[in-house]
C-alpha cells in the first residue's frame, strides 16, 4: 500500500513539475530568430528575408505565421505570462500597440527610429504612428496606401478609364452593370469596414477623425447620410455578393468584380497570381465623394514589426530590428512582395504604386489613418460586426449605428 | 492483491484530469465574476458579467440558435438515424445501405464545413443545381438550418449505427412473442421495439444534446457566425468574446453558462431516462 502511494506521488510529481514553468530564463546568445506572424499566406517572403538577413548580418529568421487573427493576438498576450516568447512579432498600430506598450511588454526603439531618420532609412511622418508617450517602439514592418485595383482587361473592353472624380466612378460602375459586370468586391467577414472608412474620409474627413477620437457620434447625421449612400450603391446592384467567399484576389482575376479597394499590400496577391501590371490589372486613387474638400483623402495604414522588452536575447531581436529598416532589406521586402516600402531609399517597381507613394510623401493627399488602427478595439469589434450585418441587410443602417455607438458610449465613458 | 495497485493505476490519470480539466475550469469560474482583457490583471466585478448576459442582444440571438440546433439535431441526425437504422437492420445487404450514411462520419468538423463552403457560398453548387439565387448563409434562421442539414449529413451514420446496434442486440424471445400474439409494423415497433432500445436511445440523444448545445467549429468555418452575429451559437460567442474581443471575463460568463446549461440538460434527460 505504501509503495503504490509513493509510486502515485511521483507520478503527480512528474506530472506538476512538466506543467510548471522553469523559471526565469537566462539570457541566450541566438543566432536564429523566430518571428511570429498573422500574415501566414507571406511565410514564402519572410523566408526569403530570413536567408538574407542570415547572410548579412549572421541572424536567420524562421517565420511562424498564423492566418487567424484572433488566435494570433490570444498567443501574443499569453506569451507575456509564459516562458514561450517570441523573438520578433508582427502587431497593429493605434490602439492595440498602445495597449500592449502600457503593459510594459514591448521593446522601445527610440534610438532605432532616431539613427534610421538620420540615416534617411525612415521618414520622420511615420514616427507618430509608433510614438507613444514620446518613445517609440517596434519600427514599419510595412506600409500601405488605399486605392482601387481594377481589372484592366475588363476596364479595355468597356472603354472605361480610371474615374477622375466620384461621380465618374459612380457612372463606371453603371456602365459595367449594364453590360452584366458586378463593379465593386465587398465581405461580410473582417474587411466589413472598408467602404465604411473610404465613404467617410472622401465626404468629411475631419468627421472620421472626431469619430476616431470619440468626439462625434455614429448616429450623427453626416454618419448616417454616408450609411445611406454606402446603401444606395449596394442597392444600385454595383457589389457582389458579401457572403462571396472567393478570395479578392481571385474576384479580381476572374473578373468576379471589376475593382477591389484594398491597401497597397494586395499588390502580393496580384504577384502571387502572375497578374502583370498595367497590362492585367491597375490601381488608382479613390476620387472624393465630397468635390470641395482641398486634398483627396486617401486611407493610409502601417503594420509594426515588434520585439518583446523580455525577450529571450533582446539585442539580437534589437539588431534585427535595425536592419529590417535598411534599405538593403526594404528593397528585398518590397521587391520580392511586389509592394511599396517604408524605407524612402527603394525604388517602387510597380509603376501605379511608386506614383501613389512619391505624391502621398509630397503631401498631395490628405492621409486618414485605416479604420482598424484608428478606432478602439471594443469599439472596432462592435463595428465590424455591425457593417457585416449592414452589408448582408442594408435596410438595418440606423440600427447597426446605434449598436455601434452604444458600444462607443461603454468604451469613451472610460476613455476619454 | 490486484485491490491495492489500483489506486496506483488509476491516480496518475486522475489527476492528470484534474489539473488539466478542472483547475481550468475553475480558473474560468473565477474570471467570469472579473473584468479582464487578457493583459491587466482580472479586476473583481461580481455578477456583472452574468447580469449583462441577461441583456444582450448578440446573446439572445445565439441561445436561440442554440436551441434551434438542439431540437434539429433531435429531429434530423436522430430521427433520421433511428428511421435509416430501423428500415435496413433486419434485410438482406442492409449494411451496404448504411455504408454512405456512415462515410461523412470520417471527416473533422472544421473539414466537413470546408467542403460544404463552396456548395452553399453563394455562387456555389447547390444555387447552381437547384436553379435558384439563395444566399444560404446569410439570413437568419436559414443560415443555422443550412448549417444544420450539413451537421445531420456528417452525424446520421454514427447516429444509425448505434441505433443498429441497439436493434440487434435485443432479446429475440418478446419480439417473437409479441409477433405470435399479432404484433407486426408500427404496433410491434412502438410497444415493443421501441422500450427495449430506451437504454440506448437515452446514450444516442444525450450524446446528441451535449453536442449540439456546444456546436462550434461548423459554424465557424462557415459563416465566424455572421453575418452580424446572426449565426453565432452560444460556443461560438463565448469564443468571439474572449478572444476576438478580448473580454475574457465575459466570455467566461458565457463559457459558465454554457457549462450550466449542458450538465443541466444532460443531468435532467439522463436522470429521467436511467431511472
Amino acid at each position: 500500500m505504501y509503495r503504490s502511494r509513493v509510486a502515485t506521488l511521483g507520478v503527480a510529481a512528474l506530472v506538476l513539475t512538466a506543467c510548471g514553468g522553469n523559471g526565469a530564463a537566462a539570457p541566450q546568445k541566438k543566432t536564429e530568430l523566430t518571428l511570429y506572424n498573422d500574415k501566414g499566406a507571406w511565410t514564402k517572403y519572410f523566408d526569403e528575408m530570413g536567408a538574407l538577413s542570415k547572410q548579412r548580418i549572421g541572424l536567420g529568421m524562421k517565420p511562424n505565421g498564423y492566418t487567424d487573427s484572433a488566435q494570433y493576438q490570444a498567443f501574443i498576450k499569453a506569451s507575456f505570462r509564459t516562458d514561450v516568447k517570441p523573438d520578433l512579432f508582427t502587431w497593429q498600430t493605434g490602439g492595440m500597440l498602445e495597449e500592449i506598450v502600457k503593459q510594459k511588454q514591448v521593446a522601445e526603439t527610440t534610438a532605432v527610429w532616431q539613427e534610421a531618420i538620420k540615416a534617411g532609412d525612415l521618414s520622420q511622418d511615420l514616427a507618430p504612428y509608433y510614438t507613444i508617450g514620446g518613445k517609440q517602439y517596434c519600427v514599419p514592418m510595412n506600409v500601405a496606401y488605399w486605392g482601387m485595383f481594377f481589372n484592366k482587361k475588363i476596364f479595355d473592353k468597356y472603354g472605361l478609364k480610371p474615374p477622375a472624380t466620384w461621380d465618374e466612378l459612380v457612372q463606371t460602375a453603371e456602365t459595367l452593370k449594364k453590360n452584366g459586370v458586378k463593379a465593386f468586391y465587398h465581405t461580410s467577414v473582417l474587411f466589413s469596414f472598408v467602404w465604411f472608412e473610404q465613404l467617410m474620409a472622401g465626404t468629411d474627413p475631419d468627421l472620421y477623425d472626431r469619430l476616431a477620437a470619440g468626439k462625434a457620434k455614429y448616429t450623427d447625421p453626416g454618419v448616417v447620410q454616408v450609411m445611406e449612400r454606402w446603401k444606395q450603391l449596394i442597392d444600385a446592384g454595383y457589389f457582389i455578393n458579401p457572403g462571396d467567399k472567393t478570395d479578392p484576389g481571385d474576384v479580381l482575376k476572374n473578373g468576379k468584380a471589376a475593382m477591389v479597394s484594398f491597401g497597397t499590400w494586395f499588390n502580393t496577391s496580384m504577384t502571387q497570381r502572375d497578374m502583370k501590371p498595367g497590362v492585367d490589372y491597375d490601381f488608382f486613387v479613390i476620387p472624393n465623394v465630397n468635390p470641395a474638400l482641398p486634398k483627396t483623402s486617401m486611407i493610409f495604414e502601417s503594420g509594426p514589426l515588434c520585439s518583446l522588452a523580455k525577450a529571450a536575447d533582446p539585442d539580437a531581436s534589437m539588431n534585427y530590428l535595425k536592419w529590417w529598416t535598411t534599405a538593403e532589406a526594404q528593397e528585398k521586402w518590397a521587391t520580392s512582395r511586389g509592394d511599396v516600402s517604408a524605407n524612402p531609399k527603394v525604388t517602387i517597381k510597380d509603376e501605379a504604386l511608386g506614383a501613389v507613394t512619391k505624391d502621398a510623401g509630397s503631401g498631395k493627399y490628405r492621409l486618414v489613418n485605416r479604420y482598424f488602427e484608428a478606432t478602439p478595439p471594443p469599439i472596432l469589434t462592435a463595428a465590424l460586426d455591425g457593417f457585416s450585418k449592414f452589408v448582408a441587410e442594408p435596410a438595418t443602417y440606423k440600427e447597426v449605428l446605434e449598436t455601434i455607438q452604444k458600444e462607443a458610449d461603454e468604451y469613451w465613458s472610460t476613455h476619454q | 492483491m490486484l485491490g491495492r495497485f489500483r489506486h496506483g493505476y488509476v491516480a496518475p490519470a486522475a489527476i492528470l484530469v484534474a489539473v488539466l480539466l478542472y483547475a481550468p475550469f475553475l480558473w474560468t469560474a473565477y474570471l467570469s465574476l472579473t473584468r479582464y482583457d487578457g493583459l491587466e490583471p482580472p479586476a473583481w466585478i461580481g455578477f456583472a458579467n452574468f447580469a449583462k448576459l441577461l441583456d444582450d442582444p448578440a446573446l439572445i440571438t445565439s441561445t436561440r440558435n442554440t436551441l434551434i440546433w438542439v431540437a434539429g439535431t433531435m429531429v434530423l441526425p436522430v430521427g433520421l438515424g433511428l428511421l435509416v437504422a430501423v428500415l435496413s437492420y433486419d434485410i438482406r445487404g442492409g449494411a451496404w445501405y448504411r455504408v454512405p450514411f456512415m462515410l461523412p462520419y470520417a471527416l473533422s468538423g472544421a473539414g466537413l464545413a470546408m467542403v460544404w463552403s463552396p456548395i452553399l457560398s453563394h455562387d456555389g453548387i447547390s444555387n447552381l443545381l437547384l436553379g435558384v439565387d439563395t444566399a444560404f448563409l446569410q439570413e437568419a434562421p436559414d443560415n443555422t438550418l443550412a448549417m444544420l442539414l450539413v451537421w445531420t449529413w456528417q452525424q446520421l451514420g454514427v447516429n444509425t449505427l448505434l441505433f443498429v446496434v441497439g436493434l440487434q442486440s435485443i432479446p429475440k424471445e418478446p419480439i417473437e412473442a409479441a409477433r405470435l400474439d399479432g404484433a407486426s409494423g408500427w404496433r410491434l415497433f412502438r410497444h415493443v421495439i421501441w422500450p427495449l432500445m430506451r437504454p440506448l436511445t437515452a446514450v444516442v440523444v444525450g450524446l446528441a444534446l451535449v453536442a449540439s448545445l456546444k456546436t462550434f467549429d461548423i459554424v465557424w468555418v462557415l459563416t465566424q457566425g455572421g453575418p452580424g452575429r446572426n449565426s453565432e451559437t452560444l460556443a461560438v460567442t463565448m469564443y468571439k468574446e474572449t478572444f476576438v474581443a478580448s473580454d475574457y471575463g465575459y466570455g467566461s460568463a458565457v463559457a459558465v453558462m454554457l457549462t450550466v446549461v449542458t450538465g443541466l440538460a444532460s443531468y435532467l434527460y439522463l436522470r429521467r431516462q436511467v431511472r
